[in-house]
């Protein structure tokens, strides 16, 4: 049952993360591979205010939401004068750069050593600590999160974003201002992804800035276009696949050190098939 | 120490020249951005400790099977995965993520063969000269030497034979190069193995220099993808110039900070570049 809650969890976790890239990646078009920098600034928003200044879960997570959301702005402006190539390659950059600051800025983050927390998860005077209470905790956030995510979908500016995704040029002379819209959805998915990082923080009680890297950008970016892109029940199907498939090879019996190696292997073939045979993913309705 | 920051920069500069020359070579015949191309550079510097280490085989002959191994497999990637996403007029986003994908996967392989230790190439100390107060090894020598004498070989063959003008053909117009009867998939594939042979030198020289572990593929790769967008993505000359400017820009950078700010710097400056003169310094 423990190891059940377990996974649950961190489907709804990696569930959020997906519906984050997907707004930005599916909905949008902009191929970003940063998603693991705000995840992480997130969770390191969390541990450090729950660690030095005894703040509740909810606090820190509306604090982590609110710093993701102003350091996204910031990148996105940039990233607005890039599109295509360049935009994958400078997002890839950024998360790079977080990865450095949290293993150089000890001070703050205690470098690679990372952060253990041993606050207890209190939201609004709550405690959420157990697991099923932690798990109803996470689904809540997965629900909000897809709630944000179908709303955007159906309204208006839904329908602009899709339509900068498949001609910018042409929504541009109709005198929306394309910049605007992508570098508002730019920052939706990220206070998102902060929002899982938060999440993650509390569940794990220890951050160090591994889990953070690019190649967990890589594996956000699998789940979605295994799922497939610009389809929300498709992120969510995609996360429970690739949160249980290593769960199935870990039942093999491989070296825990080799499992882990594998593991990355089949998430690489994965995009490598999918691209080759069915570049929209599971249930997408748009190819790359 | 200001001349031993020049000639800490000159090593550096050589091994992403090298790295920006083959990712630039692939870029221009095919467009789209190969972040597997470190990687398979890694796995050519693996067939060499491999051969030379493990199996104490000799050291010139594990370096040219390094370098013939690194090239076959990044002929090899070409062939099954990016020709036939050609063939399906695939994005080259789509082609993006695909290398993404095999950068995942041979990273892994590499993880499980080699272990993520870092690795030596070279296990004898390596002799040092003196030379304006500051020290270099005979093999950082080597270095500098070879990338010179292979970015000039490039060059030659681009401008001077009729492969070359094939491949500007191919990078000009590839439509109009097919119509005139040109094999396209046959050049593309000399190009991959040209181009992943010299990111396998490259790793080499890591190796030899200061060591390999399997997460430098990707790590390496992008500061040869910076190189190759300040000095002008498309060309050879840029990419060249591109590869001195980002190790000297990095190296006096961390005179006065932390060594550990070296890859925020390098990516400060690619912003730097996009935002001002995206284009790089040398137009294509």
């Amino acid at each position: 049952m423990f190891y059940l809650i377990h996974i649950a969890i961190f489907c709804a976790i990696y569930g959020i993360l997906a519906i984050s890239l997907n707004l930005v990646l599916g909905y949008t078009g902009l191929l970003s591979v940063t998603q693991a920098a705000f995840y992480g600034l997130g969770a390191y928003a969390t541990a450090i205010l729950s660690t030095r200044f005894n703040l509740g879960f909810g606090e820190s997570l509306l604090i982590g939401i609110a710093i993701v959301s102003v350091v996204s702005f910031l990148v996105g402006l940039v990233l607005s004068k890039l599109a295509g190539d360049y935009y994958a390659v400078a997002t890839l950059g950024f998360n790079v750069i977080i990865v450095a600051v949290m293993l150089n800025w000890s001070a703050l983050t205690n470098g690679p050593l990372g952060i253990a927390i041993f606050s207890k998860t209190t939201l609004f005077g709550l405690d959420f600590s157990s697991q099923p209470a932690f798990l109803a905790l996470a689904l809540f956030l997965l629900f909000l999160a897809y709630g944000i995510g179908y709303y955007l979908k159906k309204s208006s500016f839904g329908r602009v974003l899709k339509a900068i995704r498949e001609d910018e040029k042409a929504i541009q002379v109709f005198g929306y201002n394309t910049t605007k819209y992508k570098l508002v959805i730019f920052v939706i998915g990220a206070a998102l992804a902060a929002a899982a990082g938060s999440l993650f923080a509390a569940y794990i009680s220890y951050v160090d800035p591994s889990s953070f890297a690019t190649n967990e950008s890589i594996f956000i970016l699998s789940v979605i276009i295994l799922g497939g892109l610009a389809n929300l029940e498709g992120s969510i199907l995609g996360a429970i696949f690739l949160v249980l498939l290593p769960e199935l090879l870990r039942f093999v019996g491989f070296p825990e050190a080799v499992a882990a190696e594998l593991r990355q292997a089949v998430y690489g073939l994965l995009l490598v098939i999918l691209m080759l045979y069915r570049p929209q993913g599971l249930l997408g309705e748009y190819k790359l | 120490m200001f001349s031993q920051i020049i000639i800490n920069s000159l090593i550096s500069g050589a091994i992403y020249a090298l790295l920006a020359l083959g990712f630039n070579l692939i870029y221009n015949s095919t467009k789209f951005f190969n972040l597997s191309h470190g990687t398979v550079g890694v796995a050519g510097g693996y067939v060499v400790y491999g051969l030379a280490q493990l199996w104490g085989w000799n050291f010139y002959l594990s370096l040219l099977i390094g370098l013939l191994s690194a090239g076959a497999l990044g002929w090899f990637l070409n062939y099954f995965v990016f020709s036939a996403l050609r063939r399906q007029k695939a994005s080259n986003m789509t082609m993006l993520v695909a290398s993404l994908g095999l950068f995942t996967i041979l990273q892994a392989l590499i993880t499980i063969i080699f272990s993520s230790q870092f690795q030596i190439l070279n296990q004898s100390l390596p002799q040092i000269y003196s030379l304006a107060n500051a020290s270099i090894t005979q093999i950082q020598i080597i270095i500098i030497l070879v990338t010179l004498l292979v970015a000039g070989a490039l060059l030659l063959l681009l401008k001077k034979t009729l492969f070359g003008k094939m491949v500007r053909a191919l990078s000009d117009d590839e439509g109009v190069a097919k119509i005139v009867g040109l094999n396209t998939e046959k050049i593309i594939g000399w190009v991959f193995f040209i181009g992943s042979a010299i990111a396998g030198l490259a790793f080499i020289f890591q190796g030899l220099d200061s060591g390999l572990e399997p997460s430098l593929g990707l790590g390496l790769l992008l500061k040869g993808v910076i190189a190759a967008i300040i000095g002008g993505v498309g060309n050879v000359y840029g990419s060249f110039v591109g590869a001195f400017l980002l190790a000297f820009v990095e190296n006096f950078g961390i005179w006065k900070i932390a060594a550990e700010w070296k890859d925020a710097i390098a990516f400060a400056l690619l912003v730097i570049f996009l935002l001002f003169r995206p284009q790089g310094l040398m137009k294509r």
